[in-house]
């Protein structure tokens, strides 16, 4: 069960990874989010993103369109 | 763009469809559609793959290719910017949190990114070097707030900061001595002022104010007094001045408790020393006179039959006898008593049987306490003037316990040693004898204490005392060489300490008595003839030849007829026509290598001459002399 809960569905990238940075400083140090989003690119984005910024990517896991990813801060 | 080329392609499907040769046509405009469809919503994976050649066919596949690559170039630029701001906010959120670890990427392919991390990394650099300069200017500042600490703690002397509102702000270690509070109990907590004794509160405040307004309307250095802990009032130099650009005072203070307490030791010594003088004077012209109206009030007694005037001669000659009674204690006060004849008396047994002789004396209430050593001591003193002492010291302490209470008498042996000799400067360092007489009495207050041993002072009510025993204690201990103290507290009691200087000290002088003969010439000089023919005798006994003169002027006579004679001249200080001193002069003048001793009946000081008081031993004068006349003085 994730501590937060981000659907980021109908927005085009880059916009859902923006939106995510500037929530990021209200998360706490080993909070576990899940980030949603239905862009062709967003599981790119979210991967870049984890990578540049050291975080672990749980699971990610398709729905549909759509693409649910669980992420440890 | 690209939904509205699918738009306008599914009218041109619609258009080919019902023509004839449009079959490999709707194909690829069905790929067309499907990859514009794609593109519009961000996928720029799907790619038209049916070749064709055929004129506006080829066209709109090519510019669909075109389309993909630029919206892939545009969407790849887009996530590169997206995630470069995500990255530079995430390490500027760090450096605000003060994590100064981090540094931005500066390796984006987008320029501006890339920027953008160079310059979050300058910044973060200077602010770093600035944060390096300020930790070191902390560091100097701290290194020399220490000195400073070590400075002020080192000084030796106290030390206080009191702020405007007198809070005290800072003290060193001697300032926790001095006030008995540690420095945490202090700094913050305590006015200066809880230090200062009532009577000196006003003018503190008026000096702490008025120094705020200018320094120099208030003393920089004045005594003052200050209370510590306990209470104790406590003697202080206070030396003050203000920090600059502050409202804060800096003070040095020096206890001089000791300083005072010495001068005052000083003062006193002085002053019975000139009150010794002024009385010995006194008691010996008095008692001059007292002998002519003695003889002659006897001579009356004896030749008067009728018995009434016989009566009023005896009268007179009993109030001469109380005049010289008084007169003796005068001259005992001022040591020119004769030394009486000592013996060696065994001070512990002495004091035991004196306890027990006091007990009917001093009352059933007066519970007597002895404070005497296993050991026994033994000391060389005329028993007459012992028993003077302690009577009139027991006498006083009974006195002083009308409601009863317990009299202690102590004795032991004690060196007192150069650390008493500094707070003491006037008793020698040496073994003594200390006799201790304590009661639980009334006490007496610091101007009482100051003047007990003046001759005639008293707190006895009128015609209980002559206000002549404690002076008359004082003399005889002076004449032997010795010191009185007293320790006194209104309410709690009193301890009188006296001090002898040990036997084995004087004894040192007694040496071997041949060692002390001699065969040279003595001038004796001494307008008294009793002591004049007292001194030859002493000198004709040990050998020596000796010559008498009466007076001063005979003296330098008889020296300028016999100067080859003559070794020594033994001269009395006080004659009529001219001076001892001057005496000696002229005698100089003759012969350099005559020698002189000067005599006086008190003690003197005199820097250039040799001198002896008259109730020297017969073996110190004797021993004196032939140490001169060796050369050994």
């Amino acid at each position: 069960m994730a501590d937060r809960v981000l659907d980021y569905c109908g927005l085009k990238c880059p916009y859902p990874i923006l939106k995510l940075s500037s929530q990021y400083p209200n998360f706490k140090e080993g909070e576990i989010i899940e980030v949603i989003g239905d862009c062709p690119t967003f599981e790119k984005d979210i991967k870049a993103w984890c990578q540049k910024l050291g975080k672990t990517i749980i699971n990610m896991e398709k729905q549909g369109d759509k693409l649910k990813v669980t992420i440890r801060i | 763009m690209a939904k509205y080329l699918c738009g306008s392609l599914l009218n041109l499907h619609c258009s080919i469809e019902n023509c004839q040769h449009g079959e490999d046509f709707i194909k690829i405009l069905h790929q067309c559609i499907s990859v514009l469809e794609s593109l519009s919503k961000g996928d720029t994976s799907q790619k038209v793959t049916i070749f064709t050649d055929k004129g506006c066919l080829k066209k709109l596949v090519d510019t669909i290719h075109r389309l993909t690559e630029e919206v892939e170039e545009f969407l790849n630029l887009n996530h590169e910017l997206a995630i470069g701001i995500c990255e530079h906010f995430d390490v500027l959120r760090k450096l605000q949190q003060g994590d100064y670890s981090v540094r931005a990427s500066e390796d984006s392919p987008v320029e501006i990114v890339k920027m953008l991390g160079q310059l979050i990394n300058k910044q973060r650099d200077r602010f770093l070097d600035y944060i390096e300069r300020l930790k070191e200017q902390h560091a100097e500042i701290v290194h020399s707030y220490e000195q400073q600490n070590a400075i002020l703690s080192s000084v030796g002397v106290a030390i206080v900061v009191v702020d405007e509102d007198m809070t005290i702000e800072f003290v060193n270690k001697e300032l926790e001595d001095l006030v008995g509070y540690s420095k945490k109990e202090l700094e913050g907590k305590f006015k200066w002022t809880d230090f200062v004794p009532e009577e000196l509160l006003n003018t503190m405040i008026e000096y702490h104010k008025l120094r705020r307004i200018s320094p120099h309307l208030a003393p920089r250095q004045y005594e003052a007094k200050i209370k510590d802990r306990e209470g104790k009032i406590k003697d202080v130099l206070i030396n003050v001045a203000m920090i600059p650009y502050t409202k804060k005072s800096i003070a040095s203070i020096i206890d001089i408790s000791e300083r005072k307490k010495i001068q005052e030791q000083l003062i006193h010594s002085h002053k019975m020393q000139a009150l010794g003088l002024l009385s010995g004077r006194v008691a010996h012209e008095f008692n001059n006179i007292l002998s002519g109206i003695l003889g002659f009030a006897n001579l009356i007694e004896e030749k008067i039959e009728d018995s009434l005037i016989k009566n009023y001669s005896r009268k007179i000659i009993e109030a001469g006898e109380r005049a010289r009674d008084l007169a003796k204690n005068l001259l005992t006060f001022s040591r020119k008593e004769a030394v009486g004849e000592s013996k060696k008396i065994n001070l512990s047994r002495y004091l035991l049987e004196f306890a027990e002789f006091i007990r009917p004396i001093i009352g059933r209430d007066i519970q007597v306490k002895l404070k005497i050593p296993e050991d026994e001591i033994s000391y060389r003193i005329d028993p007459s003037h012992l028993e003077v002492i302690l009577m009139n010291l027991v006498t006083n302490a009974r006195d002083a316990m009308p409601d009863g209470g317990t009299l202690t008498l102590g004795l032991k042996d004690v060196n007192l040693d150069m650390d008493y000799y500094y707070t003491h400067p006037l008793v020698k360092p040496g073994h003594y004898v200390a006799i201790c007489v304590t009661d639980t009495g009334i006490g007496m207050d610091k101007e009482t204490k100051e003047r007990i041993f003046e001759p005639f002072f008293t707190t006895k009510p009128k015609g209980k005392g002559t206000g002549l025993g404690l002076s008359t204690v004082f003399g005889l201990i002076k004449g032997y060489g010795g010191h009185i103290h007293v320790y006194s507290e209104p309410g709690k009691g009193t301890t009188f300490k006296i001090y002898l200087p040990h036997e084995e000290k004087r004894d040192t002088l007694i040496i071997d008595r041949k060692a002390l003969k001699g065969d040279e010439t003595i001038l004796v000089v001494d307008d008294d003839e009793q002591i004049r023919r007292y001194f030859s005798a002493i000198l004709k006994d040990f050998g020596y030849s000796v010559i008498e003169a009466s007076d001063g002027f005979e003296a330098v006579n008889i020296v300028e007829d016999n100067k080859e004679l003559i070794s020594l001249c033994l001269v009395d200080l006080v004659m009529p026509g001219i001076s001892g001193i001057e005496t000696v002069k002229q005698i100089r003048k003759i012969s350099d290598k005559i020698k002189t001793i000067i005599m006086s009946g008190h003690p003197i000081d005199l820097k250039e001459f040799e001198s002896i008081e008259k109730t020297i031993s017969a073996d110190e004068l004797l021993y004196k002399i032939r140490n001169m006349l060796d050369k050994k003085e």
